[in-house]
């Protein structure tokens, strides 16, 4: 059969073999442009606010259904607290760098224990596991109960670092739990833990040789859901916060809730800048840190 | 390398026996095979050797040495899976140091050791590649390289060769062979592929049910099988019930003088190859009831005067056979061999 002769489809249609116009080329390429077309409406649904909130960020209004009066960076100032305006934070850049701590102490103590938990409820078969597995990967309670939980349990700690941290930690791990646990079930655990132990380590140093960086990707994804999570946790953070420099979520709320909605825009955009920033680095300090795939022993 | 010994070993789960009171001796420098059905505990009783299984009765040792409750890391045991188990995070030149790392060598020293193996192996171009771009073959290679860079006591080897295609796992099959017999490894070779452990070890444990049913040679497994489980596992068998009388056996169709014979009377089980039968001229009638070509050889099915069938392994160039064909059958009666009564 050669390009363009006709040949008779047992089902009473016909098509034309090759190129040429056919139901089924017509049928693919409206496809192809469908998918297209249905791709480019969501991500201009999803990221179209986001992308325009930066924008509106430098503007100097937003009257119409644009903004306007480009290039300030009036709303960025006053969001930082340089300018002088009604509702100004001082020492925001303190707040923002204490927030980049509680974060990322949150998502460490969530890979210190998580990890394990993780490993343990994949690799091994025990009694109680099944419960342990949906405990440790359902969100166990809201932002504000644990939160007042807190409170009430340990009135002296309120507020400081190392209440937001565990909480942080306590309420973002069943996502590092799950990311991970799914990167552990697509390798074959035993094996490799075996391997390790009959060439001579312990099982300690295979866990930590040779499971962890060979599950880099998850942990690292993880991290990063954790560590972003954890910037914005708002409910757990107005409940337990007293002092000190003020965490991102106060520093957000403060901005949406006493200011302009263009310095909002500013805040929400500060607020992603660090976040993009935070995953880079975190990137390259996993990609770096498990030293994978070159390591040669 | 070590001489190791399995002095009645069991290893129960729960309630069910995996490997039920098994004696079993490596000896230094020697490939043990260790063949038989899915579930039969070949597997176990390996991971009993490395550690990973605590016997429930006996003891593991190793020229002597009591190590059933020594932990695997401390067993220096090199362990090459089916699945490779190589690791992702590391080179090929990272994975065969492993486990000299492990040991303490300095990194020259374990580097030059690495290199030397995965040239012996023929593989020493692919030392700073990721195992994940490695055909099959060659990731079988490093696996075995890195079990053997830390000079082992027994080397382990569970199922190696499967997911490899025909060709290669043949010619690994040499390859490795002989590099393990010039190295003098003492190794334990698991697997279900009976052709695979007549190939490449020096002596083989046929298991059933938890139990080793025989240990031998690939020749005495597969001329003088201990029971009609081996016979039948270890290629093909033609099982014929005969009564002995004298020094002869009585197949009911046919007489013939037999080699030994292990009673001086009585109904027995006589064992003969499919190649060891010939069409041509011979006392027995028999008629085609099924023929296939297989390439290497010619395969048939006869039936004989009273209703039993055997079958028959033939050159190829015997191709012109076919079903409802009347041809006359013999056998060397020194190839045939005789079981042993259970004593039920």
């Amino acid at each position: 059969m050669t390009d363009g002769e006709e040949s008779v489809r047992t089902d009473g249609g016909s098509a034309t073999a090759g190129r040429g116009f056919t139901r089924a080329n017509l049928r693919n390429a409206v496809g192809r442009s469908a998918n297209k077309l249905v791709l480019a409406v969501v991500v201009l649904f999803l990221g179209g606010p986001i992308i325009l909130t930066l924008v509106a960020s430098f503007a100097d209004t937003w009257q119409g259904v644009l903004p306007s009066g480009f290039v300030t960076l009036r709303h960025w100032s006053t969001a930082l607290g340089i300018g002088e305006t009604v509702g100004v934070q001082r020492g925001v850049g303190e707040g923002l760098a204490f927030s980049v701590m509680l974060a990322t102490g949150g998502m460490l103590l969530n890979i210190i224990i998580g990890v394990p938990v993780a490993y343990a409820l994949t690799r091994y078969d025990f009694y109680l596991r099944d419960w342990l597995n949906a405990f440790a990967i359902l969100p166990l309670v809201p932002g504000i109960i644990l939160g007042v939980a807190f409170l009430r349990t340990y009135p002296e700690q309120s507020g400081t670092a190392l209440t937001l941290i565990i909480g942080y930690s306590l309420l973002k791990s069943p996502w590092l739990i799950l990311t991970v646990q799914s990167t552990f079930q697509s390798m074959d655990l035993r094996q490799l833990e075996e391997s390790a132990r009959s060439l001579g380590a312990s099982w300690p140093r295979a866990f930590l040789r040779v499971i962890v960086p060979n599950a880099q990707n998850g942990i690292l994804a993880g991290a990063i859901i954790t560590w972003t999570l954890a910037a914005a946790e708002f409910n757990f953070t107005y409940i337990v916060y007293t002092r000190g420099p003020r965490p991102f979520a106060i520093f957000l709320f403060n901005n949406i809730n006493n200011a302009t909605f263009l310095q909002a825009a500013a805040a929400v955009s500060i607020y992603f800048l660090i976040v993009a920033g935070a995953i880079i680095v975190l990137q390259f300090a996993g990609n770096k840190g498990f030293s994978t795939a070159r390591e040669e022993a | 390398m070590a001489e190791v010994t399995l002095d009645g070993i069991t290893k129960q789960f729960g309630t069910e026996t995996a490997v039920d009171d098994i004696d079993l001796t490596v000896e230094e420098g020697e490939i043990l095979g260790v063949v038989g059905p899915s579930g039969c505990g070949k597997t176990t009783t390996l991971r009993t050797i490395a550690g990973f299984e605590t016997p429930t009765a006996g003891q593991v040792l190793f020229d002597d040495e009591n190590m059933t409750h020594v932990p695997p890391e401390k067993r220096n045991v090199g362990l090459v899976f089916q699945s490779y188990a190589l690791f992702n995070n590391m080179t090929v030149l990272g994975n065969v140091a492993f486990g000299l790392k492990m040991q303490g060598v300095s990194e020259d020293e374990r580097h030059e050791r690495a290199r030397e193996l995965l040239d012996l192996l023929d593989i020493g171009d692919l030392a700073d590649r990721s195992p994940e771009r490695l055909s099959g073959g060659q990731q079988q290679r490093v696996g075995l390289a890195r079990a053997l860079a830390i000079e082992p006591a027994i080397l382990l080897l569970d199922e190696p060769m499967t997911g490899l295609d025909a060709k290669l796992k043949e010619r690994l099959q040499r390859e490795i062979g002989s590099l393990l017999d010039d190295l003098g490894v003492t190794a334990l070779y698991v697997t279900h592929d009976q052709e695979e452990a007549m190939v490449m070890c020096d002596r083989i444990a046929v298991m059933n049910d938890g139990e080793v049913e025989q240990i031998g040679t690939p020749r005495e497994i597969y001329e003088r099988p201990a029971n009609e489980f081996v016979a039948e596992f270890v290629g093909t068998a033609n099982l014929l019930r005969a009564s002995v009388s004298g020094d002869r056996l009585d197949f009911g169709f046919v007489e013939a003088d037999a080699d030994t014979l292990p009673v001086a009377s009585g109904e027995v089980t006589a064992v003969v190859r499919p190649d060891d039968i010939d069409i041509g001229s011979g006392p027995v009638d028999a008629t085609v009831s099924d023929f296939y070509y297989v390439g290497e050889t010619v395969r048939a099915t006869a039936e004989l005067p009273d209703g039993r069938t055997v079958d028959v392994e033939l050159d190829r160039t015997m191709d012109d056979l076919s079903e409802g064909d009347q041809i006359s059958l013999s056998f060397d009666p020194s190839r045939i061999h005789v079981l042993r009564p259970r004593a039920d």
